[in-house]
């Protein structure tokens, strides 16, 4: 058994260093360093994944690798992985050989945010010679190589470029070896490495903003203050829940046979630990998720669910745990392929709401749909393009509204424009509207998915695609006597066709992506 | 003192109208003398404050001047009825016309939420409902190639579907009209031709940028609001004509410039932000006439605090904008309008922003305010909750008996009373808390500055603050303190600010084409062609506004090719050459590395848009006060019991009217300034100077 938990100290009952004031300006520079850096990075990156899709996050650490803040938009399952990824760098080159100007970077899913597509950089913050904290961003890359993004990998060795934890920047100077061979690997190397320098720029300027806190501030004070402050409201919050253990049971589209997602949550005092024992086995296709991705969606369920308002950092991970089998899809072992994990890792809110359904009636989300995305790549009027563009669904309804149509949830991709995606691809969107009617019916209806299709133009050369839908079989569900949502569908010319396979498509090719709509909450009334 | 820009012994007006109140000031050229009225704002029909205000302030001239009063030669003019349209969603029923399957843009957005967290989420609704909305087959490509034509069956259509939903306002967004406007103007000219009634906007007239929800909503906005502007403003013309004949109106719009009252009214969400926009034009007229050039402008009144960081003596301008937040403080939770307006952070606390005990135990202030009714606890009326007026009166800084000039007295032990029960909350003294709101109020503003400044890669100890609106000189010394900025300038009639900004803004031109290029695939004959063509009419339009010794700038906005935001630079004019696109490099790689630390390596430089500026060279305008309430003696007031930051507690320190003090007096700080608009409060070690033109400045002494 693999298990995720930070350290399970108890909270320090000892008097704040701070007062109400006090903290409250500190805590809020620190969260406006970070976003401070996400604002940058937007800016200077070079794919539509960051600036469109949001597919990045940038947290602050401390000198052990414990979060301290994060950029405001960020995507939720990253925000769990970056202090992890900050612990394996130290892992690997221990604090007393960092040096100032030193970058890290890695995609390894393991220790880094659950596929190769996300590129991890972090930075060691020192002050007068000691390390204090640590800067990390990672986001997607709109390419990392191999086979492009689909959920017909068998192994990560298919899935791109691996790349271990290593130095790309060694005291200020690049690691040309290193960059050479990522530039070599992938398929718009502009691109992919425009991004890295921008992730490299957003480290940096966290570094550089947060001396400016640092004249004045002790970090390991601060850091201890927000921490608890963040962990005694998640504690508190769990404390109102009756103690016990509460079950759920989510079921994903699978290929030959569905997947089923077995959640046991169980209440103790302030504490929670989610057990997925009986989740099914890990799978040759490329739906796994690592244990701390597992983690991150897990608690990001919770942490909506009952203390939203709080600022989010380490402690607010702390009371919690999560577990599941080594070999099971929410814990695989290596070499698993894991581009498509998200439509696994994105339905663990769901099962935290359903299992918590009874006791919080009021709260929870009737199941939605995770997002779907369509990768492409290939040569037009002679520049290489490769692109990934993002597609939401309905979400469910509650006690007192209707679901949100075409929202992402529990992610935060945003769409690209059409006419941003007509510019970087040989495509012709010929409808993006939505869906109506898909959401489930009930007191409060479910909210509708999306209808995106579009044609490759009539002067495009081949080109490689992939769809990643998920929904197209088992519809998401309703709550408290409301119907399910329409599920999903994928039609190429017409046909209704499976997504597993990566598809070459020709001039003139149709593609229509329906996504699913969002379980409605409550019976209709007669 | 002369300016360049305004024509001798002409008198202008400028008229602003806020939530509560309309403002107004008169002024004579050249000397600069002004007077200054008020009236509560009419929200029914604004254009009748609009009237009692310009009839007052004439009244006020010909009483000072008598016979030699000169005609009034223009009304200049900014509102928040834009603004207040959007928020309280009282505009036109509008249509939208979009290209076949964008139907729903407005609908799906971008699909992201502003809070992750957050599962009681409210998502901004559109302007246009589901039921007006119609799609039009035609179809251009990136490139701005017809792919399918627009034909008269399908216009017949259109017409047909568009009356049928009794819109009275109509936008119209066709994909890729960034790059090509022919297919929107084909359909502007048959709705024009068969409902000529209809007020159509256009998105390629508004925003021309690639990016169809942004841009539709900009369309969408500005249809919303177009028929009630075009009202308005015409109604408000034939008023100005009622008081004297052919009185030209003129309206600024969010970028600091200005629009005839026609061209504001075809375009209204151009005039977004014209209020705050006028506001950092006041403050930099203030920097300019006394030689300073790294600005941080700061306007605090009764529900928000915003701040401007200005360099060179120029505003700077943003492209995007985000209006009618469903939450105020969240970014992203607004409409985006893709307008250019002068780029000002709003933080959101002003005086009448309401404390509390959060739920960590934490004090929190805002966005909540109490409005002016029932306004803060010591308004005395029925207001309950601590506010940060109510913190300033509780430490001394303002004075219970010359609100308003005496006008109003404020109510110290409600004010105390409503602390007491937040601070029995916080587990604190009520002191404390006082100072607490005070404190983080300050903190709040301080840090949002700080990271502006920071963002466009300045120091701020190089910068001074020029402090208007009510509640802004009260905290400005504290906020600039924080920031280690050493100087604090506070400008005459501070609460009339951005009346004053109207009147200072100098004669400039602003000419842009877009043609996303490689910097080494450019065709620099061409673009010597543009620019210069464009100088010759610009400097025929700066001549018919009397602008005399302008200065010219050649600007790119450029980024790496791939890139999806713009880093802006500017260049003196030259008659550009090959030669030119080196010195541009330059620029940009200086100003890149500046902002993010390292250039990229192998990447393209990219010139997406250029530009050409020209602005009359002006020291900027000199104002005094027409009326006589300029004392000629200069005595103190006495002492008053004040919390100084520094000390931790009350001490007597001096209070002064403002106008008793003589141009060229210094002071020593810790003292209190009143006047009748605000009171300026300067709590730490400093020299305080009246300058000539009897803008108060602070130099601060101690910062810790």
């Amino acid at each position: 058994m693999m298990a995720y938990a930070t350290d399970l100290h108890q909270p320090r009952a000892s008097k704040s260093n701070y007062d109400a004031i006090e903290l409250e300006i500190l805590w809020k520079r620190l969260i406006s360093v970070v976003d401070e850096a996400a604002a940058a990075f937007v800016r200077t990156c070079f794919s539509t994944l960051v600036r469109d899709g949001n597919d990045f996050a940038i947290v602050l650490t401390d000198a052990q690798g414990r979060s301290l803040a994060q950029s405001t938009m960020s995507l939720p399952g990253f925000i769990g992985c970056l202090p992890a990824t900050v612990r394996h760098f130290m892992d690997k080159f221990p604090a007393d050989i960092m040096k100032p100007g030193d970058v890290f970077i890695t995609n390894d899913p393991w220790k880094g945010s659950g596929h190769i597509h996300d590129v991890t950089t972090a930075t060691p913050i020192f002050r007068d010679g000691k390390l204090v904290a640590f800067a990390a961003v990672v986001s997607h890359l709109p390419d990392i190589g191999g086979k492009l993004r689909s959920n017909s990998s068998r192994e990560i060795y298919e899935e791109g470029l691996q790349i271990p934890p290593m130095r790309l920047l060694d005291g200020g100077s690049p690691n040309d070896v290193l960059i050479e061979m990522i530039t070599q690997n992938i398929r718009v190397p502009e691109q992919g490495m425009g991004d890295i320098w921008a992730q490299v720029s957003a480290c940096r300027m966290m570094s550089d903003r947060l001396q400016g806190l640092l004249d004045s501030v002790n970090l390991d004070d601060l850091g201890a203050e927000v921490r608890l402050r963040s962990e005694n409201a998640m504690r508190e919050a769990i404390r109102q829940i009756p103690d016990g253990s509460y079950t759920a049971t989510v079921q994903h589209d699978g290929f030959e046979a569905p997947l089923y997602i077995q959640c046991k949550l169980t209440v103790s005092g302030d504490r929670i630990d989610i057990d997925y024992a009986g989740t099914s086995p890990q799978l040759p296709r490329a739906l796994n998720v690592v244990p701390i991705y597992t983690f991150a969606y897990t608690v990001y369920g919770l942490k909506a669910l009952l203390c939203p308002d709080i600022p989010n950092n380490e402690g607010s991970f702390a009371p919690i745990t999560t577990t599941a089998p080594l070999g099971s899809l929410l814990n695989p072992t290596y070499p698993a392929a894991s581009g498509g994990r998200s439509a696994i890792g994105h339905l663990l809110p769901a099962a935290v709401f359903k299992a918590l359904s009874e006791v919080l009636p009021a709260k929870v989300w009737a199941s939605g749909s995770p997002n779907s995305s369509m990768t492409m790549s290939g040569e037009y009027r002679g520049e290489r393009f490769a692109v990934v563009n993002f597609l939401n669904a309905g979400q469910g309804a509650t006690s007192r509204r209707a679901g949100f149509s075409a929202l992402s949830f529990p992610a935060n991709l945003g769409n690209t424009p059409v006419e941003m995606m007509e510019a970087l691809a040989p495509i012709r969107v010929l409808r993006r509207e939505i869906r109506r009617g898909s959401g489930g019916q009930g007191l409060h209806a479910g909210g509708s998915g999306i209808s995106f299709e579009y044609e490759l133009l009539p002067d495009a050369s081949d080109v490689s695609a992939s769809f990643l839908m998920t929904q197209l079989k088992s519809a998401p569900a309703g709550l408290a006597g409301g119907g399910a949502g329409h599920a999903g569908r994928l039609l190429l010319n017409g046909i209704q066709t499976d997504p597993t396979e990566p598809r070459v498509l020709k001039a003139g090719d149709r593609v229509l992506m329906e996504t699913a709509g969002g379980g409605a909450y409550g019976a209709a009334s007669a | 003192m002369k300016t360049s820009s305004t024509v001798p012994n002409t008198l202008r007006v400028a008229v602003d109208i806020g939530g509560t109140f309309t403002d107004g000031v008169a002024a004579l050229s050249p000397a600069g003398r002004i007077w200054v009225g008020k009236t509560p704002t009419t929200p029914d029909d604004p254009g009748e404050a609009v009237s009692t205000v310009i009839l007052n302030l004439l009244r006020q001239v010909s009483a000072s001047k008598g016979s030699d009063a000169p005609q009034l030669a223009e009304v200049v003019h900014g509102t928040t009825l834009i603004t207040n349209t959007l928020i309280e969603r009282k505009g036109a029923r509008t249509g939208l016309i979009t290209t076949k399957g964008m139907r729903d843009a407005l609908d799906i957005g971008r699909e992201w939420r502003y809070d992750i967290y957050d599962l009681e989420i409210m998502m901004p609704q559109p302007l246009v409902t589901a039921d007006c909305r119609v799609e039009v087959d035609e179809r251009l490509n990136a490139r701005g190639e017809v792919l399918t034509a627009l034909d008269d069956a399908t216009l017949d259509q259109m017409i047909v579907e568009l009356k049928a939903t009794g819109v009275e306002s109509v936008a119209v967004s066709l994909l890729h009209s960034y790059v090509n406007d022919t297919h929107e103007r084909q359909v502007a000219a048959r709705l024009q031709a068969a409902m000529p009634s209809l007020a159509i906007s256009l998105s390629s007239d508004l925003a021309r940028e690639i990016k169809e929800f942004e841009r539709t909503s900009t369309a969408a906005a500005n249809a919303y609001v177009k028929p009630l502007v075009g009202q308005y403003l015409q109604e408000l013309e034939s008023r100005i004509e009622g008081i004297q004949r052919d009185i030209p109106l003129r309206v600024m719009v969010s970028s600091g410039g200005f629009t005839s009252a026609k061209a504001g009214a075809e375009s209204p969400i151009l005039l977004l932000e014209s209020g705050p926009a006028a506001g950092v034009l006041s403050a930099l007229n203030t920097a300019r006439q006394n030689d300073v050039y790294q600005v941080l402008a700061f306007d605090m009144g009764g529900t928000t605090a915003k701040a401007c960081v200005a360099v060179g003596g120029e505003p700077p301008i943003a492209h995007s904008f985000e209006c009618a937040r469903v939450e105020r403080f969240k970014r992203g939770s607004g409409l985006p309008i893709l307008i250019p307006s002068i780029e000002l952070i709003e933080i959101g606390a002003g005086g009448g922003s309401i404390a509390y005990c959060n739920r960590l135990g934490l004090l929190n202030i805002g966005p909540e305010s109490s409005g002016s009714v029932p306004g803060p606890a010591c308004y005395g009326k029925g207001g309950k909750d601590a506010t940060v007026t109510d913190a300033d009166l509780l430490l001394g800084f303002l004075n219970p008996s010359n609100f308003l000039g005496g006008e109003m007295q404020l109510d110290l032990e409600l004010a105390m009373k409503a602390m007491g029960r937040l601070a029995d909350k916080l587990g604190m003294r009520t002191t404390d808390v006082a100072w607490g709101i005070y404190n983080m109020v300050n903190e709040n503003m301080a840090s949002a500055a700080r990271i502006h400044i920071a963002e466009n890669g300045h120091d701020p100890r190089d910068f001074a603050m020029v402090a208007t609106g009510g509640a802004g000189p009260v905290h400005a010394v504290e906020v600039a303190r924080k920031l280690r900025i050493p100087r604090v300038l506070i400008p005459i009639a501070a609460g009339a600010g951005s009346c004053l900004g109207m009147l200072a803004a100098p004669a400039r031109v602003d000419r842009a084409w877009s043609n996303p290029q490689l910097l080494a695939d450019t065709d620099w004959d061409q673009v010597a062609t543009n620019l210069a063509k464009l100088k010759r009419e610009g400097e025929v339009e700066l001549a018919s506004a009397g602008a005399k010794d302008v200065e010219w700038h050649i600007g790119a906005e450029m980024r790496y090719y791939g890139q999806g935001a713009d880093v802006p630079v500017a260049i003196p004019y030259e008659a550009a050459s090959a030669s030119t696109g080196k010195a541009i490099l330059a620029a940009f790689e200086a100003q890149y590395q500046k902002l993010y630390g390292r250039l990229v390596p192998n990447a393209r430089p990219q010139v997406v848009t250029w530009r050409l500026t020209g602005r009359a060279r002006t020291r900027g305008h000199h104002f005094e006060w027409g009326d006589n309430r300029v004392k000629t003696s200069a005595a103190s007031r006495g002492k008053r019991s004040v919390y100084l930051p520094l000390v931790g507690d009350y001490r007597d320190i001096e209070v002064y009217d403002r106008y008793s003090v003589q141009p060229g007096q210094t002071l020593q700080g810790p003292l209190i300034l009143e006047e009748r608009e605000s009171t300026i409060v300067v709590a730490v070690k400093s020299d305080v100077t009246i300058l000539a033109d009897l803008t108060v400045s602070v130099t601060i002494k101690e910062f810790e």
